[in-house]
């Protein structure tokens, strides 16, 4: 039976249904079958997809990757992307919503702390990434008068950013990293809650810890309130030495002035 | 002598007609630390997209190397466009590190809005022809810089294809403004799946229009039957045969910048530096052939 030309849009759709979700019937018949089945000829694009997308994952997610063990981390791979194919063609941007797939995927129940763990894993991944924008200079801040500086807003630095987990992720994502065992099996899953911050230094990605309050005041400055309200909640001391902190360690890029303080 | 004036951004350091090497991640430390003599590097664009470690890395490393950036997700081939924010990508890696050559491939690897991680065969028609020749050119406007478009490996060919895939390369060519990267693995790999003659292939090409050559390895995967199929793996030594038809595109085209590409199992520098006195050898050797062709 003759098959009528599809257009390019027509053909590249069909191809595309059949890499994603093994969809065959709109590319078949248009494919030379000279010596091997479309099928053959397909499955050796389809095979790249998918380990060029798991190897992408694998190197986003590591400790996870160590975490389940290759086998099933594999397995949720092909899942995953079937369900949320690249829409990007910078693999570095690939696996966004990775930590909340897993947190939904049944195989995975059991390990709780897993997706906070894929979640402070794509936090690195970000900050590894992120563009090189220069830090604030404090003298900025120094320049202006008292009420102006009770309405500055900050810009955080791209490769900044805050976590709150439930269980301890990061302990547990620095053991599997590190591959140690021992100290994996030491950590209590349960131990309770960890505030982090996570930021690329030139040494590499640092993931600290932080006290709840500094944690929470942080995390108005870098939703950009007006450092009057953001600094409110805590004492006096506490808080220029942590906004002291912040400008030292070029945690903020910039900044802009807010209607009010308030 | 009054030096030829170049147009911006054609290159700081332009590619010589010499033998260079794929730079992958793992030999980032080595070449900032020990400097081995390459004649050029060429990365992969989208790796070195953003910030962070290896943008550094490059950008201390082309103040030493000519480099040439080579991408792979622009979809040159795509019926729905570019995207233009990757293009913007493009031009903002292109204006950072001043490659000498920029290139692409034959190929689509974005549909209905998703990267699908490949370089995909296009149907060669008339329609796809129009479509590549339109989106080479924006990329060439967009990044104000000549690029050179690379013949893919293929493992399946369209029925309503009617084209041969060396002409309509040439078409390309010709249409659009752009150079070729003839790679001379693809042509082989491409030709023993489909029954194709490599030779013919490379004879089709306009000789002035090629910029560069990979070379590669790939992989031949025995399927039911006895039939196989050539898979191009770049994960090991460039085969002899390839080198054969290396020596046959060299008397063509004349020297020609040539890689080295390896991306599976990389090897350690040495192995890549010896594949590229290989090349070199070969180049010495289409140069002297030529001197002797013009003597005579």
């Amino acid at each position: 039976m003759e098959t009528a030309a599809p257009s390019l849009l027509e053909l590249q759709r069909a191809l595309r249904a059949s890499l994603v979700v093994h969809d065959d019937s709109g590319i078949s018949a248009h494919v030379v079958d000279a010596g091997m089945s479309p099928a053959e000829r397909l499955d050796v694009y389809r095979n790249t997809f998918a380990s060029v997308l798991t190897t992408a994952l694998r190197l986003s997610y590591p400790a996870a990757h160590r975490l389940v063990g290759a086998e099933f981390f594999e397995g949720a791979a092909r899942i995953f992307i079937e369900a949320h194919p690249p829409k990007s063609a910078c693999l570095d941007d690939y696996g966004e919503k990775f930590a909340e797939f897993l947190s939904d995927f049944e195989p995975a129940a059991s390990l709780a702390y897993l997706p906070e763990v894929a979640r402070l894993e794509w936090a690195v991944n970000r900050a590894l990434h992120a563009s090189d924008v220069e830090p604030l200079d404090p003298r900025r801040l120094a320049a202006l008068a008292e009420a102006e500086r009770a309405r500055v807003g900050f810009v955080p630095h791209p490769s900044v950013s805050l976590l709150r987990v439930d269980h301890p992720a990061d302990l547990i994502w620095r053991a599997a990293l590190e591959e140690d065992d021992d100290a994996l099996s030491a950590i209590d899953p349960g131990a309770g809650p960890a505030w982090l911050l996570v930021q690329r230094l030139a040494t590499g990605v640092e993931v600290r810890r932080m006290g709840e309050s500094a944690w929470r005041i942080t995390a108005a400055l870098f939703a950009g309130r007006p450092l009057a309200a953001a600094l409110d909640e805590a004492p006096d001391t506490e808080a220029s030495a942590l906004l002291a902190d912040h400008l030292a360690a070029g945690r903020f890029i910039d900044f802009s002035l807010n209607e009010t303080s308030a | 002598m009054i030096p030829p004036t170049l147009p911006k951004r054609s290159g700081r350091n332009p590619i010589p007609a010499q033998a260079g090497v794929g730079l992958r991640f793992r030999h980032h430390q080595e070449v900032l630390e020990a400097r081995p003599a390459a004649a050029w590097f060429e990365v992969h664009t989208e790796n070195y997209m953003g910030g962070g470690g290896a943008p550094a890395a490059l950008e201390a490393i082309r103040r030493d190397y000519p480099i040439s950036l080579h991408g792979t997700g622009l979809s040159l081939g795509s019926a729905e466009g570019l995207d233009p924010a990757h293009l913007a990508r493009v031009r903002e890696l292109v204006e950072r590190t001043e490659p000498g050559l920029v290139s692409e491939h034959l190929s689509f690897s974005v549909a209905g809005g998703n990267y699908l991680a490949d370089l995909l065969p296009l149907p060669m028609t008339e329609e796809a022809l129009e479509i590549v020749c339109r989106n080479v050119a924006q990329v060439q406007d967009h990044l104000k810089h000549r690029i050179l478009v690379e013949n893919p490996s293929t493992y399946l060919q369209f029925r309503h294809s009617t084209i041969p895939e060396w002409e309509f390369l040439a078409r390309v060519t010709r249409h659009a403004g752009c150079g070729i990267l003839c790679d001379v693995n693809n042509i082989y790999v491409s030709a023993s799946n489909h029954g194709w003659r490599a030779s013919t292939y490379l004879a089709a090409l306009p000789p002035e229009a090629v910029g560069e050559i990979h070379l590669a390895g790939h992989s031949l995967r025995q399927l039911d039957d006895a039939r196989t199929l050539r898979i191009d793996d770049h994960g090991s030594r460039v085969a002899p045969e390839v080198w054969a038809l290396y020596a046959e595109a060299l008397a063509l085209f004349g020297p020609v910048p040539t890689l080295i590409e390896w991306d599976t199992n990389v090897p350690p520098m040495m192995v890549l530096l010896e594949e590229a006195a290989h090349a070199a050898a070969l180049i010495d050797e289409a140069e002297s052939g030529n001197g002797r062709a013009l003597a005579a």
